[in-house]
């Protein structure tokens, strides 16, 4: 067992346990800082199938920008207000039958998985890596990546329009 | 491409003008002379002169049609500025910003006439629509323009994302972005390729306000500031559809016998929603906006049938079509609110106003002699010309009949109303420009060949 091997064992309990607390936890506040959790978790196991950008922008974005997001509106609610509502035995049913329901399908789709006995790829596939990434973009993509910056900076105008006074 | 930089960089002219130019008047002028020199730009172009030699790695094609097109856009947004520039200043602080954000939105209608490739594609809707939810809820102290900025927003959002996840589909099926028929007719058999066209098919139909994706519009357009409104629903409306058929002609006829009832499905339901929903409204702006969904119904038509007509169609009916509604809302603009009640004995008041108006609500019913019975006609024709959908053309005419009947309410109720002295104040050169875009209707709608002898 490798070192890769190791890591990966250790990421995959790690991403499950904070999976799971984020369902148990009481505190919504400790929910989203275990999911927080389970986004490095997710961007180690890129960073172990060679995709380091994936890595990278997994971690910005969803432990970044999105969780603030989602800590603002747990501040914007009153947390001591709500209390947990006693939900009736055909609801609970039915979140069961949902939650198997979706376990049938990723079961179904990961047994048919190419490569289940690959558990990372640290070499190979360079596809991930933020210097393919550049390249393409700086090159095959170079017109709708400047045509993009139009876009932001309408959306920037936007902001300052609304905004201000 | 030269009006497309022409564009961006008169964009970002226009956001910092306001600190070199005082007076607001001064950035108007500069917003209209910014406009002659992009369409000169882009008349140049198409006539072979490029200001700049850029490869754009075959994801925008330059042809004919899309310069045609792009040509009436920006003469049309140049009749906008002329006829309701000055309004803008009643909104808000921020002129020049509008003036800024509309110029954004011409890039991203250059980029919707032009692309051949699905990025492009995207990129140009979202370039348009974003500066369209901020001007939307630019009268910031309005509560409607709010919620009508708000609902846009999140409704125009989710199905940006509809369309990306079409876009997903098209891209996991056929390997491209390119927008042409080779990369669909190897994978015609795939059921993602299908799904995909059907996602963007009804992404596309909300952005052109079709039924059942036009809730949205009724709101949004009686929310938005007039002005906005005028503009909206005219040009940039003009634009999708320029999207819309252009994506489908390209890419999707292998697989038209597919879609082609689904679009022809849509077409009857918006022509009925649109028109039946329309005679009962007592606010002349919801009318109009009712009345461009309606219109909206008609300018489909060029989906059902790829050929002369409906190409020659298309275009005068986005003529036609534009220049009549931006014609009623500048009037519109003017008055204290949309109720219809506002229109009685105008032509006591502004007999000119009241017969240019006549004028346009006649095109825009179709009766004969002006633009918008032409239109009509080609985009019948064209479908015609296909050789299915019969039932469609008579369900068409019957609805256009009765559309007769709510435009022809203001009409009664400018010439054969008393008023209660409510006048509204216009400049003689408006009189004058308002006759002039009149006159256009008619000599289109007698003599088409003289709008359509440029599209060679």
């Amino acid at each position: 067992m490798g070192v890769t091997a190791i890591l990966f064992w250790i990421l995959s309990s790690l991403a499950l346990l904070s999976a799971i607390m984020i369902v148990v936890s009481k505190n919504p506040v400790h929910s989203v800082l275990w999911l927080i959790l389970v986004f490095f978790a997710i961007s180690g196991h890129y960073l172990l199938l060679n995709a380091q950008f994936l890595a990278i922008v997994n971690i910005i974005v969803y432990a970044g920008a999105i969780m603030v997001l989602f800590l603002y509106v747990l501040m914007l609610i009153d947390l001591k207000k709500i209390v947990d509502p006693q939900r009736s035995l055909w609801i609970k049913l039915v979140g069961v039958a949902t939650g198997c329901c979706l376990l049938l399908v990723l079961i179904a789709a990961l047994s048919k998985a190419d490569q289940t006995t690959a558990l990372t790829q640290t070499i190979g596939g360079n596809i991930g890596l933020v210097e393919n990434l550049g390249k393409i973009l700086f090159s095959e993509y170079l017109v709708p990546f400047e045509i993009s910056s139009i876009l932001f900076l309408s959306a920037m105008v936007g902001a300052v329009v609304i905004g201000k006074k | 491409m030269n009006a497309l930089i022409v564009t961006a960089v008169l964009g970002v002219m226009m956001m910092f003008s306001s600190i070199v130019l005082k007076r607001n008047s001064a950035i108007r002028m500069l917003a209209i002379v910014g406009l002659l020199f992009t369409f000169i730009a882009n008349v140049l172009d198409s006539s072979g002169v490029h200001f700049f030699s850029i490869n754009i790695k075959g994801m925008m094609h330059f042809d004919q049609f899309a310069y045609f097109f792009i040509s009436i856009s920006i003469f049309c947004t140049f009749i906008f500025f002329l006829l309701s520039a000055k309004e803008m200043e009643r909104i808000g602080v921020n002129y020049s910003e509008y003036f800024a954000l509309i110029f954004f939105i011409l890039c991203g209608i250059i980029l919707v006439a032009s692309f051949t490739s699905l990025l492009i594609l995207f990129l140009g809707i979202e370039i348009i629509s974003i500066p369209l939810y901020i001007l939307t809820g630019s009268d910031k102290k309005n509560l409607k323009s709010n919620e009508a900025s708000l609902k846009y927003f999140l409704l125009g959002a989710f199905s940006t994302g509809i369309m990306l996840m079409g876009i997903a589909l098209f891209y996991g099926s056929t390997g491209s972005f390119s927008v042409e028929n080779s990369v669909v007719i190897a994978a015609t058999t795939s059921p993602m390729l299908l799904i995909g066209i059907l996602l963007l098919l009804f992404s596309m139909s909300f952005k052109v306000s079709a039924a059942p994706f036009h809730f949205w519009a009724p709101d949004v357009y009686d929310g938005a500031p007039t002005v906005f409104t005028s503009f909206m629903a005219t040009i940039v409306k003009a634009a999708a559809f320029i999207a819309f058929i252009r994506l489908f002609s390209l890419a999707f006829t292998p697989l038209q016998d597919r879609w082609q009832l689904i679009v022809a499905v849509i077409i009857a339901l918006t022509l009925f929603v649109g028109n039946i929903t329309a005679v009962f409204q007592q606010s002349v702006k919801r009318m109009l906006a009712y009345s461009s969904i309606a219109q909206s119904g008609f300018m489909l038509m060029a989906l059902l049938a790829f050929n002369t007509f409906s190409v020659e169609g298309i275009l005068l009916y986005i003529v036609a079509y534009s220049i009549s509604t931006m014609g009623i809302f500048s009037v519109l603009v003017k008055m204290k609110d949309s109720s219809l009640e506002e229109f009685n004995g105008f032509a006591k008041h502004q007999p000119v106003l009241a017969v240019a108006l006549t004028v346009f609500l006649l095109s825009l019913a179709g009766i004969p002699l002006t633009a918008g019975f032409l239109s009509k006609f080609y985009m019948l024709k064209a479908v015609m010309h296909s050789g299915n959908f019969l039932w469609l053309i008579i369900f068409a005419v019957l609805m256009a009949a009765v559309s007769v009947y709510y435009y022809f309410r203001i009409i009664q109720v400018m010439f054969f109303k008393e008023s209660d002295s409510n006048t509204i104040i216009v400049s003689t050169s408006f009189k004058w420009l308002l006759s002039a875009l009149a006159i256009i209707i008619i000599v289109l709608g007698v003599y088409p060949q003289l709008l359509l002898q440029f599209l060679v």
